[in-house]
């Protein structure tokens, strides 16, 4: 069933993530969060580092695929959803050691008072990062 | 008559040179796989990021932003690219003759350099124009991260004004046998080439957020960086193709060369024992007699 899909496409610089027919969209926008359905308005927005899905209504029911982007852009055109993203991590491909560690960094960069705009907004997005990276693991 | 022994060491050492261009041209080979797919899984990224300026720039003032003041400036720099390795045939050669002639032909510029690969900074450390960064090393695991590196680096001095004009000068990769040095301009961004084309895009009524002046600050940036990326991995391909096509043929000439040494080799030998013959022979008629 082809009609009332979004057609899905993910773009990074080093690879073509994936380019698939689904029901719902569900991007962090620098502005908040957006859940993007069929016959969406046009929209162009930045997107910032977070947790990205996508859902499928198949016969089983809902399915939510998740993975995690960080920062780029989101275009949804006449239902066509273009991201391009810097990089993207689908779930089980993140190190959580790593992003643990990462999370630390960037919380004792937050701590320090005398950072200037630039390197908030850097440590920031770090921040970000570790935590949609941390999230699932635990949720389940 | 060329002794017979020297030959032989001729041919072992054409036959040992000729191992390692083979070699050679077969792990260019597969490097240029790797190198084409990732131009390849580059260009779609590339071509949308296109897409949202052009209709993005069509709609904001191209004043506000720094990256596309068009200024008469005479301090230009030119990112050059080149590989860390010869061996390549007239790759290097060609980019360094293209580098020498745009900097003769605007002698009234000041020029300076960031050279990326070790054969680029080799054909300019002793010449007059200034290297200002030197990425030697960078274009084996080149990424995404080190071309945001020097995006950042270029559109920092831009925006400051030290430097009025940003060429970057590469190898685009047309076919495996075939490069072509391509002299780009990256700074300004040229608001005509992102206009171009794709009017019918800008009639869409979007819904930005932020605002548009806000993403096309930010998209601005990531367009130099994925130039520059785009130059590089370019680059690269044309690298491995061009190494590839240049060992290719000096296997071919090795295997010629062989057969001539072989040739002679054979020749000197049949002298030789026709001559011990002729020795025996005249040897035992002398006994007779």
């Amino acid at each position: 069933m082809a009609e009332n899909k979004l057609q899905l496409s993910i773009v990074t610089p080093e690879r073509f993530v994936l380019n698939e027919d689904v029901d719902q969209v569900n991007v962090p926008g620098v502005e908040g969060d957006l859940g993007i359905l069929y016959d969406h308005a046009p929209i162009l927005t930045t997107i910032r580092a977070g947790r990205f899905s996508y859902e499928l209504l198949g016969e089983k029911g809902r399915e939510t695929i998740q993975m995690i982007v960080s920062g780029g852009y989101l275009e949804v055109t006449d239902n066509r959803v273009i991201v391009l993203a810097e990089a993207v991590e689908f779930l089980d491909e993140v190190d959580n050691d790593r992003a643990r560690a990462s999370l630390a960094k960037a919380e004792e960069a937050l701590a320090k008072t005398d950072l200037s705009d630039d390197e908030f907004a850097e440590a920031q997005d770090r921040l970000f990062r570790a935590i949609a990276r941390l999230e699932p693991t635990q949720m389940d | 008559m060329p002794n017979l022994r020297d030959i032989k060491r001729r041919i072992k050492s054409v036959k040992n040179t000729q191992q390692i261009t083979k070699a050679m041209k077969l792990v260019s080979a597969s490097k240029l796989r790797k190198a084409q797919e990732a131009i390849m899984s580059a260009r779609p990224y590339a071509l949308k990021l296109m897409d949202v300026l052009h209709h993005l720039s069509a709609r904001c003032n191209h004043d506000v932003h720094p990256l596309l003041d068009n200024r008469d400036g005479k301090r230009w720099l030119i990112l050059l690219v080149t590989a860390d390795r010869g061996l390549c045939g007239g790759f290097n050669g060609n980019i360094t003759k293209k580098a020498i002639q745009v900097i003769n032909d605007n002698s009234d510029k000041e020029i300076q350099l960031i050279t990326a690969g070790k054969k680029g900074h080799a054909s300019f450390k002793n010449k007059e124009n200034k290297i200002l960064h030197d990425h030697s090393g960078w274009t084996r695991d080149f990424d995404y991260l080190k071309a945001a590196e020097i995006g950042s680096t270029l559109s920092a001095l831009f925006s400051e004004k030290s430097i009025d004009r940003v060429y970057v000068l590469y190898n685009e990769f047309k076919s495996v046998m075939q490069q072509e040095v391509i002299l780009e301009q990256l700074l300004p961004i040229v608001p005509e080439k992102l206009v171009a084309g794709k009017e019918s895009m800008s009639s869409v009524d979007y819904i930005y957020e932020p605002e548009e002046e806000a993403i096309l600050n930010t998209l601005l940036e990531r367009y130099m960086t994925v130039e520059v990326y785009r130059a590089f991995l370019e680059s690269s391909a044309s690298e491995h193709g061009a190494r590839m096509t240049a060992m290719d043929s000096a296997t071919r000439n090795a295997g010629e060369m062989i057969g001539g040494l072989t040739l002679t080799y054979n020749k000197a030998r049949q002298a030789y024992i026709t001559k011990e013959l002729i020795e025996i022979v005249n040897g035992a008629e002398a006994l007779k007699a």
